[in-house]
């Protein structure tokens, strides 16, 4: 599902942010990323969504070599991509649910489509009951619970996480987790850039672990060390 | 397809809303720049409605009584031809009454008694005359002998008539194309800041559709209509102005005595209803370039 062969990516002349990654991802895994701030973690997911390009190697995507992509059909590619981030991303002014329809609204879904997809992606994530209500009045977990919910609706072959539960307490950190389990599940492949090793240890999936943007241990079942 | 442009138009109408001040700021200066474009086609469709007669260096004008017959006719034109060292012989004219008549409509719009009492009949024709000559003192010379021909009703000399509007005709059109074109870069400047400023405030939004795979066009395209519309309302309010504008101005003419010459300055109605359909096209464009430019250059906010 994802590739990286040799894959360096600098920033400015001198930086390299990741240095001749290769791994591959297959279709349905769920992989941890780990390693200090600025290991290149985050690096790494810009690139497998095409928000970086490398400046040496290769990254293959569903199948797409991202680097020869043109940029028209980047968003066909994302289409095919969930994103949820540490710090939700949601817009403020939408009620919950129109923050879900809204990945839907802007790929051209119609109507009536949103109408069926929404409350049952919505009622996966355990927030039926709440959407119309907005960011503001729910709490975080809730939040990156919507957030989920629209990085999932168009039911991606990939989800992309940056330390979702990096603004979360362990307890709420733990229903995440749960929840991007069941995601995987259902054969979503789950690529997730962490710093907590409580959720690393405890779901004892793959680790890929990177210092100074080199990947310095790819284990299955690893912990955090 | 309708999903994606009922989006569209919502978001232009949301965006709209939110950022009314600069908007309402957008429209009034595109509603100025082109008032003042507007103004400038209008003052030189006056001025042309003066000097039509005198258009394509013509220097000096011989009417021809309407009853004047054939051989007398011919015999000035003759003598015109004889003086290649004054007169231009290739570019003299001959307007015959029915020409001269359809200029007349233009020379006295604004003057409806003098042109009451003109008609195909009645009007004399004439020969525009181009010197050749710089000197103007021959021209005069060559005037005062035409006037005494068989068959001629008058001479006219531009120098007499009309060197004094030409010139300031000229130097009104220099400053109000500059001006209107400084202020239409401005309206576009303004539009485009508008724009700029709405996606900025909106990265969040952008961002998060990129990230879920909306396209380029469809991003951009609500900002574009939104220049679009600020262009067109600029351009509606400044038709309106136009109007007003010109209204007043046919009302003031009106006042002058027939016969001052004042009157030709009268733009008609269908004239200004073009200039309204130049001035809705350029606010469109206006509107869309400068959205167009913002949309492009600041998508990766």
């Amino acid at each position: 599902m994802i590739r990286f062969e040799n894959v360096t990516k600098m920033y400015g002349n001198d930086v390299a942010a990741i240095r001749e990654a290769s791994f591959d991802v297959p279709k349905g895994e769920f992989v941890f990323l780990v390693g200090p701030s600025g290991s290149g973690k985050s690096t790494l997911l810009r690139l497998m969504n095409r928000q970086e390009r490398p400046e040496r190697g290769t990254v293959w995507v569903a199948g797409a070599n991202i680097n020869e992509l043109a940029d028209s059909r980047v968003p066909y590619l994302r289409r095919g991509m969930g994103n949820v981030f540490q710090d939700y991303k949601l817009l403020l002014n939408k009620t919950v649910f129109e923050n879900v329809a809204f990945s839907l609204q802007v790929i051209g879904r119609p109507k009536h489509v949103i109408r069926q997809q929404v409350p049952q992606v919505l009622e996966l994530v355990g927030l039926a009951d709440k959407e119309d209500r907005l960011p503001s009045q729910l709490s975080g977990g809730e939040q990156q619970r919507v957030s989920i919910a629209r990085a999932f609706v168009n039911r991606p072959l990939i989800l992309l996480a940056d330390e979702p539960t990096g603004n979360l307490d362990p307890g709420t950190g733990e229903e995440i987790m749960s929840l991007l389990d069941a995601i995987n599940r259902t054969g979503t492949t789950v690529v997730m850039a962490t710093h907590d090793h409580r959720v690393v240890n405890a779901m004892r999936r793959r680790v890929i672990q990177l210092d100074r943007g080199v990947v310095v241990r790819d284990q299955e079942r690893g912990v955090y060390e | 397809m309708f999903a994606r442009i009922s989006y569209a138009f919502r978001e232009t109408i949301a965006s709209f809303r939110r950022n009314v001040t600069l908007s309402a700021a957008a429209i009034l200066t595109s509603a100025v720049s082109l008032l003042l474009v507007g103004t400038t086609f209008l003052i030189q469709r006056a001025f042309d409605n003066l000097l039509v007669q005198w258009r394509g260096d013509v220097g000096m004008i011989v009417f021809v009584r309407p009853d004047v017959s054939e051989e007398q006719l011919s015999f000035i034109k003759q003598t015109l031809e004889a003086q290649p060292n004054v007169i231009n012989v290739e570019k003299l004219d001959y307007l015959d009454r029915a020409a001269s008549f359809e200029e007349a409509k233009r020379v006295f719009a604004g003057d409806r008694t003098t042109l009451s009492l003109l008609s195909v009949e009645t009007i004399p024709s004439q020969f525009k005359v181009v010197p050749v000559t710089t000197d103007p003192t021959l021209v005069r010379g060559l005037a005062d002998q035409y006037r005494n021909l068989p068959g001629v009703q008058g001479v006219a000399l531009a120098e007499d008539e009309f060197e004094v509007i030409s010139t300031m005709s000229d130097f009104v059109r220099s400053v109000t194309i500059t001006m209107s074109l400084i202020l239409l870069g401005v309206a576009v400047t303004l539009i485009w800041n508008t724009i700029r400023t709405a996606m900025v405030a909106r990265r969040n939004e952008i961002e998060v559709m990129k990230l879920v795979g909306a396209t380029n066009w469809f991003i951009r395209i609500p900002f574009i209509l939104e220049g679009l519309i600020q262009g067109i309302f600029g351009a509606i309010v400044s038709c309106g102005g136009l109007w007003v504008l010109n209204r007043a101005w046919t009302s003031g003419v009106a006042g002058f005595k027939a016969g001052t010459g004042v009157s030709s300055l009268v733009v008609p109605g269908s004239y200004v209803s073009g200039v309204m359909i130049i001035l809705l096209v350029v606010g469109a464009l206006a509107g869309s370039i400068g959205s167009g430019i913002a949309a492009s250059k600041f998508l990766d906010v």
